[in-house]
């Protein structure tokens, strides 16, 4: 055998040199579980217990006491609203980014003249992140002279924005689709541009064009990004807390699961790691839940070619 | 095959997005070291103490707070760090929200501090009236024995002993060193303003209503409120408390034994008035932050602003021209029971027990109990002093005779039950539910709603 045919059978070598991708792959897995999958079990543990994380004190495993406390204390009611709330945020979320992302996808696939910079420009706000963009829409949203409340005047109203019970959630999931639309679109974009020209040729002499040839050709052909799309977008949603805290704190009735978490394990004036573990792992079952729906269901709609 | 393997890698994904999703360490922080120390190996004998010379890298946390943070790194730090040549302090601040909180908590768990600032004096512990209700931080600590126990310290007697006594003093024993008192149930107001209008600081309710009416009729708005941040606002609304209650711990104690309650026409009647507090207040005070608050006061867009004492340094700063004042709001209209200030302790200095620089920790605040720094600490934050020494600022002294008796504010005294519902959370008083700024109509609903969620809270 000439030493080429060796190397496409034993692209590694022989012997030892054989486990050299294993031991490789042990490196970024050990990280994961030492990092990511070990802290997640221990939450789980903690969720049972009356932890505080306070170093030198006792605690003691208290059994199923901190769900119990989640789902029948006196302000059962208020962590209800606070799940409805992230129900709401995640529908609306997920439905109008997709949408309007899968839109501005569409138009930019086009070859338009300066296509590179609308994209870069409605990608921006991935890219400057959550700060700046609250201090932004802050800014944007000011009471006291703001632009939006200069517009507002003209139609003779005016509004408290993040300061208001009516209107501050709405505003928190616009800024959160402001903010990552252009996520969306670039996975969106990726996906259009995968698409044979051939197809769209074949289709037009079978007579599909416009919306037909969208309906029948474009979509399934950009299921997959379809549903990482709307597999991040649930995620993402269902977890979001950095946007409300960035912008009303989770006052005027704008706490979600999520935010009961940060507030429960940062926020309080008292430590509890464990009460905090137990409505982390709510959340966990709350996320998987919807996000494994979400995937079963997009996985089945998706072709091969 | 492939789409099974893809199904399994999606499923890790979520799987891993799901669990570890966003954590946030301490990021963000500022380190200032200060850097006119001299290098560390300079054996100089300056007037170190027994500790010997190695050198030592003290780390102090506090929070931002201009003025403070400025005294620390440009006066207070230098002068340390000077007299003690081997050691060199690592001064760290963020902001003084839930972020503060946050770096305590994860730094003292890791015993990598040496000195941290509390954001109050030590209040809030359960009481005998006050079953079921949940440790603070910082009885947490003191329990678990992380903080140190200052009552032999010889500095503490710089201080008064009433202030220590009120401020850190838990089962007998000095945890911390507090830096001084704020008061915060008063209205700044602009002293042209009320010279053009030919006003007097209104002794009475009645008499301040007047005083809204003469404005508002006059084109200029009366007050203005930082309502996005709510607690702003619920400033004025403890000082409403604080002057048309009796006796607030009482109560407060009423609360928890149900001799009184949330729907009293005492409680009623604080609602009402922080309801016409809000009608006299600048469009969108709702949606003001309470970092714009000054400028809107000092630009003399509103009469009066409720802020904390703590602030005028800003104000002063602000604009240097600003006349201004700072009077209790007055609740009732007995004019006795308006006569006073509320307000609390602020800061307090720990040390960390089990910190391996815990001597220099004490030589610290040693240093910094020194009448001499003391006095150019309390100069620079604002603070009413805990010991005996005079204080420059004009505005302090103007606001002395306020001071006669020190008054605690209701936030500081009430204790809450655990798990309560929003209407009766933190310290129990929403004013911010209640129309123009919410959505609840009368001051009658309100209670009843907080009655409630205080009664289903109730220790079983």
């Amino acid at each position: 055998m000439r030493d080429t045919e060796v190397y496409a059978m034993y692209p590694f070598g022989k012997g030892m040199a054989r486990h050299l991708p294993f031991l490789l792959l042990m490196i970024p897995t050990a990280l994961y579980v030492l990092f990511g999958f070990g802290p997640s079990l221990v939450t789980v543990v903690f969720s049972f217990t009356d932890a505080t994380g306070i170093p030198g004190t006792e605690w003691h495993f208290i059994g199923w006491e901190n769900y119990r406390t989640f789902f029948t204390a006196s302000n059962a009611d208020d962590q209800m609203k606070a799940i409805g709330r992230s129900l709401y945020f995640a529908f609306a979320v997920v439905l109008i980014q997709n949408a309007v992302a899968l839109f501005v996808a569409v138009l930019l696939n086009r070859k338009l003249k300066g296509d590179v910079f609308y994209r870069a420009t409605l990608f921006l706000p991935v890219v400057l992140g959550v700060t700046v963009s609250g201090l932004i829409w802050q800014l944007m949203f000011n009471p006291m002279g703001g632009p939006v409340q200069r517009i507002l005047k003209m139609f003779g109203t005016s509004s408290n924005f993040f300061g208001s019970y009516e209107v501050a959630f709405d505003l928190i999931i616009f800024v959160q689709i402001w903010m990552y639309m252009g996520y969306s679109m670039t996975i969106f974009l990726a996906g259009l541009q995968s698409i044979p020209r051939d197809l769209y040729e074949a289709g037009y002499i079978d007579g599909a064009k416009g919306w037909t040839a969208f309906r029948h050709i474009t979509y399934p052909m950009i299921a997959p990004a379809v549903t990482v799309n709307m597999l991040l977008s649930i995620i993402g949603a269902l977890q979001t807390f950095d946007i409300i805290y960035v912008l009303t704190g989770g006052k005027f009735e704008t706490s979600t699961l999520a935010w009961n978490v940060f507030a429960a394990a940062f926020g309080s004036t008292s430590a509890d790691y464990g009460r905090a573990s137990a409505i982390g792992m709510i959340q966990f079952v709350f996320v998987l839940i919807f996000a494994v729906t979400a995937m079963v269901y997009f996985r089945k709609r998706e072709v091969e070619l | 095959m492939r789409k099974w393997s893809a199904m399994l890698l999606a499923l890790v994904m979520v799987f891993t997005l799901a669990a570890c999703g966003g954590g946030s360490g301490d990021g963000g922080g500022k380190n200032n070291s200060g850097s006119s120390s001299s290098p560390s190996s300079s054996s100089g004998n300056g007037g170190g103490g027994s500790a010997g010379d190695k050198p030592v890298t003290l780390r102090v946390l506090h929070w931002i707070n201009e003025p403070v943070n400025k005294f620390m790194t440009d006066v207070f730090i230098p002068q340390f760090e000077q007299k003690y040549p081997n050691v060199k302090v690592e001064y760290t601040t963020v902001p003084s929200d839930d972020t503060y909180d946050q770096l305590m908590q994860t730094r003292i768990n890791a015993n990598d501090a040496d000195i941290m600032a509390y954001r109050s004096a030590f209040v809030g512990a359960p009481q005998e009236w006050s079953p079921g209700a949940a440790d603070p931080l910082w009885k947490q600590w003191a329990d678990a024995g992380l903080i140190a126990d200052l009552t032999n310290e010889s500095f503490l007697s710089h201080y008064n002993q009433t202030d220590v006594e009120n401020a850190v003093m838990y089962n007998g024993k000095a945890y911390g060193v507090n830096m001084g008192k704020v008061s915060f149930t008063g209205l700044y107001y602009n002293k042209e303003i009320f010279e053009k209008y030919n006003l007097q600081i209104p002794k009475t309710w009645d008499e301040f209503v007047n005083l809204l009416e003469t404005l508002k009729s006059n084109g200029v708005t009366p007050l203005g409120f930082a309502g996005r941040d709510v607690w702003p606002f619920n400033l004025a609304v403890q000082g409403l408390q604080a002057t048309i209650h009796d006796d607030q711990l009482e109560y407060i104690k009423g609360l928890w034994t149900g001799e009184t309650k949330f729907t009293d026409p005492v409680a009623i009647e604080i609602l009402e008035k922080a309801q016409v507090l809000m009608n006299y207040a600048h469009e969108g005070f709702m949606g003001l932050d309470y970092g714009t608050l000054p400028s809107v006061f000092a630009s003399g867009q509103v009469a009066m602003v409720a802020d904390g004492t703590w602030n005028a340094p800003t104000y002063a700063s602000l604009n240097p021209d600003l006349k201004f004042g700072y009077f209790p709001i007055p609740g009732s209209n007995d004019p006795a029971k308006n006569a006073n200030l509320a307000g609390k302790y602020d800061m307090t200095w720990m040390v960390v027990e089990k910190s391996p620089n815990k001597e220099w920790a004490l030589k610290f605040l040693e240093e910094m109990s020194i009448p001499e720094n003391y006095t150019a600490f309390v100069n620079a934050a604002g603070f009413l002093p805990n010991q005996d020494v005079k204080v420059e600022s004009e505005f302090i002294n103007e606001i002395m005779p306020y001071l006669g008796e020190f008054k605690l504010a209701w936030d500081q005294l009430f204790i809450n039950r655990e798990n309560v519902g929003q209407y009766a959370s933190a310290s129990s008083v929403h004013a911010e539910f209640l129309k123009p700024a919410g959505p609840i109509a009368t001051a009658q609903e309100l209670a009843a709603l907080s009655q409630k969620d205080w009664d289903a809270a109730a220790p079983k």
